[in-house]
């Protein structure tokens, strides 16, 4: 848990015991021990049971069940569920487009994390000099954080339209053909990820900023009188100083990337050819477009182990380079 | 103490109380007039009309209330049906893309007509339908649908561009002389870019795999048979799909389309449609549209498309309002307006014969050609009825057309697959 | 010196320069597409399919909007998404103080453990959940419900967690004046430690509403019908219509769900930008 903990940024996460402490200095009135308890056990039970009640519901069953349903063959309609063990496993081994999509997926999450936090870092550095008109920018570029991807999705597919959109406008202006993105095997996924690109630098900005505002500045100032250059100050305090937010950043953006689904789903659908079709857009398709309910659920569960080997692994290498 | 049992009384309550706010369907006891639920597709005229019916048919008696709700394309009105049956929350009559009816009455999804055919006493006939459009709506010798808006593919034409690339002014008879219009009508501006070509293939769920399998029929083969045997590694399959991808390859004449727009903006010259589509393009269009027949090659002949509406109704008294809207949605009166509305065919003899038909066809001659179409059609393929099918040959044709993959190659790919999914979710 | 200090001032412009010409870039970038959606949706088909594009009309065509609202019920699905959205922010908000406070505030023997298996729940994607969710709902009866939208995603990990922090920065004096008042938990919650992290609830209310207002994929899955969609699904089932619309109406449709939101974010874009840089939003 030590990870959750650490996901936070600086001030949100209070050390465990905190709360015991509170206890100890609080100057209760002796009651009989075992009557308070009781009532304080009551009370906590009453507080957190809708919590637990739902997440036991919605969150952890789900996980037990995904499992048992990948072992059947069932199309969610016939009430009888066909035992066939590893099957499901065995012919998401043998698709060729699982491991098209995983491919896909995997591109679309390594490139999204690049440029966006290449972007908002670069940005933010530009923010923190404190420009004239910096609340502006920064609520401008901030706001497709709470558009829905719905619209975003629509607008961007009107852009990418090869006859009349803004993208065969902006490519004929410096000289050069457009490809009709939406629908070129090559370009489609280009296109997906300039638009999660789009709709993610506004977030990964402002925490970036938020990291920057917590360096000392007499770290700078000391430099300055060492007659530093400002891109050996990005690499020797800058960048090591706010790697606690870049791995942040990382890893929840390469896990969100894992789980895109919206913008694609409407702008390309996976296609032309599953060139552009993602883990979560496949896993909808088989269990509600084609109702192989045990073949998704197979899906589900290895995209469950996907995101905890990703938060592990990230979580292990974060301890060689992020300092805190 | 007992504030807690309060606190756990009010977090459970705030829960509960949601499960007060009943979702829609529920359960309507047989007094007054039966409210059924009627799932549609289409929009556009072929949405409003069906509206309009409604709308009529409620105003006409007071014994039942029809509410329609719009479900999206076929495809979608496919899912949504899938999960309803899931949920057991199912509406009482159903518009459904023709090759579905199969699909869902296997699983006995869909309520058998036999019985309310047999015991209407109000001179109902089966035999006014047109047998070709009504066939479809059998599955194991019972009657399940009924023809509401039916359909063929046809060939859509700009007469304008035809002319002033110095062509008559008329639709391309033979795929060769497709090939050939394509050519001479497609333009190019300095940097190679197309301004205008000859044709667009559809591509897209819906549809895509309709005007392929027409194409097969000209050719003389077919995609699938009743046995579920594929023929798509036959010679007319590759020879068409050669064809086709030649004109967007090697010719570049004509390119993948996803929309009627391609027509309407003058991209291209030609694209395919469902007769439904008719009184859409026509009124849209700035130019001189001429609906066709499909090309033929080796013959002519097309599968018959379009929606059937089927029973879903689990309980008896909605299943007899359920029965007497769908007589009325196919009657002659709204049949006509539907042919008038939005170019589908007339489903019965009676509609056919009806006045206003009558003198609509004589108006508007040019839209007869659905009607002339009726003698060349054909059921679908039955692969098409695989719940994955459609998205099988979609794959194909973006396999061919957008991949330039080789023909053959992707034919046997497509047979394998549609043999799996066969194997997989039908057997 | 003099020399030495105008040359960095020099340099100094020149880089204040170079940081509002990236800074512009990037806004041109963010802020085009909405423009583009804006003054699509008041041109006409004929200005819609011009090449190269125009960025203004000749005379604005209000009656798009008309159109576009005509497309679908609009009006419903605004009923639905703000029914929807309030009563699972309420939810889950409620949810996550009381969770909160019992963290924070009431011993019990099993609390850290209890404490541990709610964090677990935040590594669990909710994707992998669609399908058991959706068998769930249809043993409940809950398929094309409000409650089938809104209970499945009321539980709060996040939101417990963030409200436990701020209830544990309270002055334990104050918790201590309470008890000796004689305020059972619940009123202590009420009037204590809700009033003072007023700032935080705040924060997360409007971003709870934002994020459910938003959702897509789960209510697309369980509605069925137009009188149960939301806005993002009911707009996303416009553009599968049979024929193409124009893009001038789906523009007009997607400003009708846009416009909501953002009207929000820069109504309170401060309190939201600063909450999350102060960690009071999950990623």
């Amino acid at each position: 848990m030590d990870f959750t903990c650490r996901q936070q940024p600086k001030g949100v996460c209070a050390v465990r015991g905190d709360s015991q402490k509170v206890f100890r200095e609080g100057k209760f009135r002796r009651q009989t021990m075992s009557r308070r308890a009781r009532k304080d056990a009551l009370a906590f039970i009453g507080f957190t049971a809708p919590n637990f009640i739902l997440l036991g519901v919605f969150v952890f069953w789900p996980i037990v069940y995904s499992l048992f349903l990948s072992f059947f063959k069932w199309n969610m309609i016939a009430p009888k569920k066909t035992f066939i063990g590893m099957d499901n496993y065995v012919s998401l081994f043998n698709d060729p487009v699982f491991w098209q999509i995983t491919r896909n997926t995997l591109a679309l999450a390594v490139f999204t994390v690049l440029f966006k936090l290449g972007i908002a870092l670069s940005l933010s550095i530009q923010l923190n000099r404190n420009p004239r008109g910096g609340s502006l920018y920064r609520a401008i570029i901030f706001s497709p954080t709470f558009t829905t991807s719905v619209a975003v999705a629509m607008v961007w597919t009107w852009i990418f339209e090869p006859t009349y959109g803004l993208f065969r406008f902006l490519f004929r202006a410096v000289g050069m053909t457009s490809p009709d993105w939406i629908h070129n095997i090559h370009w489609a996924l280009p296109a997906v990820i300039i638009v999660l690109v789009w709709s993610g630098i506004g977030y990964d900005m402002v925490l970036f900023l938020a990291g920057l505002k917590n360096i000392p500045q007499d770290i700078y100032d000391a430099a300055l009188v060492d007659g530093v250059t400002p891109w050996q100050n990005f690499i020797h305090i800058t960048f090591p100083l706010l790697s606690p937010t870049t791995f942040f950043l990382t890893v929840t953006s390469f896990i969100g990337a894992l789980k895109a689904f919206d913008i694609i789903s409407i702008m390309t659908d996976g296609g032309p050819l599953n060139s552009s079709n993602v883990y979560v857009l496949y896993l909808y398709q088989n269990a509600f477009q084609w109702f192989k309910t045990g073949y998704a659920s197979a899906l589900a569960l290895i995209l469950f182990l996907l995101i905890m080997v990703v938060t592990l692994v990230q979580n292990r290498l974060s301890r060689r380079w992020v300092h805190y | 103490m007992k504030r807690y049992v309060l606190v756990l009384l009010i977090a459970l309550l705030a829960l509960s109380t949601t499960a007060v706010w009943a979702g829609a369907a529920a359960e309507k006891a047989p007094e007054g007039p039966v409210k059924i639920v009627y799932w549609r597709s289409l929009t556009g005229v072929a949405g409003e009309v069906q509206e309009e019916l409604v709308a009529r048919f409620n105003a006409s008696q007071d014994k039942v209330i029809v509410e329609s709700q719009f479900q999206g394309a076929y495809a979608e009105i496919l899912q949504k049906l899938l999960a309803a049956l899931a949920a057991g929350n199912l509406p009482d009559v159903v518009l459904l893309d023709s090759p579905f009816v199969a699909l869902f009455a296997k699983d006995g999804a869909l309520v058998s007509l036999d019985q309310f055919v047999k015991k209407d006493k109000t001179g109902f006939d089966l035999d006014d339908y047109i047998p070709g459009l009504i066939q479809d709506g059998y599955y194991d010798g019972s009657l399940y649908a009924m023809p509401v808006m039916r359909s063929t593919p046809l060939l859509y034409v700009n007469g304008d561009m035809l002319v002033e690339a110095g062509l008559p002014r008329r639709a391309p008879k033979t795929w060769d002389e497709f090939r050939e219009f394509s050519k001479k009508v497609s333009k190019y501006n300095a940097a190679g870019e197309p301004i205008q070509l000859g044709a667009g293939f559809t591509m897209g769920q819906t549809s895509a795999h309709w005007y392929f399998q027409g194409a097969v029929y000209s050719f003389g083969g077919q995609v699938s048979d009743e046995q579920f045997n594929i023929h798509l590694t036959e010679e007319p399959a590759i020879k068409l799909a050669t064809l086709w991808q030649d004109m967007v390859f090697k010719d570049k004449t004509a390119m993948p389309s996803n929309s009627h727009d391609d027509l309407l903006n003058r991209k291209v010259a030609m694209v395919f449609g469902s007769t439904g589509s008719m009184g859409n393009l026509l009124s849209r269009a700035d130019f001189d549209v001429i609906p066709a027949f499909m090309p033929g090659q080796v013959q002519n002949l097309v599968p018959v498309g379009g929606s059937v509406l089927a029973m879903t109704s689990t309980d008896k008294f909605r299943q007899d309002a359920a029965w007497e809207f769908m007589k009325y949605m196919t009657s002659a009166e709204a049949n006509s307006a539907i042919v008038i509305k939005t170019g589908y065919m007339p489903v019965s003899k009676s509609s056919m014969a009806y006045p206003e038909t009558v003198a609509y066809f004589q108006a508007n001659p040019v839209r007869k050609v659905a009607v002339d179409q009726l003698q060349f059609t054909r059921p679908q393929a039955s692969v098409i009825s695989l719940g994955k099918g459609t998205e099988i040959l979609r794959q194909m044709i973006e396999k061919l057309l957008i991949a330039n993959r080789d023909p053959k190659r992707v034919m046997e790919e497509t047979s394998a697959d549609l043999l799996k999914e066969y194997n997989d979710s039908f057997k | 010196m003099v020399e030495v200090h105008k040359k960095r001032s020099a340099r100094w412009y020149l880089g204040r320069a170079g940081s509002h010409l990236i800074l512009i870039l990037a806004s041109l970038f963010i802020g085009i597409p909405f423009l583009w959606m804006v003054t699509t949706s008041i041109k006409s088909p004929a200005e819609v399919a011009i090449f190269p594009p125009i960025w203004w009309p000749k005379t604005i065509r209000w009656d798009n909007f008309a159109k576009a609202w005509s497309l679908a019920p609009f009006g419903r699905f605004y009923i639905n998404s703000i029914i929807t959205a309030t009563t699972g922010v309420f939810l889950e908000v409620s949810i996550a103080a009381l969770s909160a406070y019992a963290f924070a505030r009431i011993r019990f023997k099993y609390r850290d453990v209890m404490f541990l298996v709610m964090l677990a729940a935040m590594m669990i994607p909710s994707q992998v959940a669609l399908i058991p969710n959706y068998v769930v709902l249809k043993h409940l009866k809950w398929i094309n419900t409000y409650q089938g939208i809104v209970i499945p995603h009321v539980s709060s990990v996040f939101g417990a967690f963030l409200l436990r922090q701020y209830f544990l920065s309270v002055p334990a004096a104050l918790y201590d004046a309470a008890e000796l008042d004689g305020l059972g938990h619940f009123k202590t919650m009420v009037h204590i430690a809700l009033p003072l992290a007023r700032p935080v609830l705040g924060t997360l209310v409007l971003y709870l509403f934002l994020a459910k207002w938003n959702s897509y994929l789960w209510p697309l899955i369980v509605t069925n019908t137009q009188n149960m969609r939301t806005l993002p699904v009911g707009l996303a089932m416009v553009r599968t219509a049979e024929y193409a619309i124009g893009p001038e109406h789906l523009m007009a449709a997607s400003l009708f769900v846009l416009v909501p939101p953002l009207i929000v974010y820069f109504l309170a874009q401060k309190q939201l930008i600063e909450g999350i840089a102060a960690g009071a939003v999950k990623g």
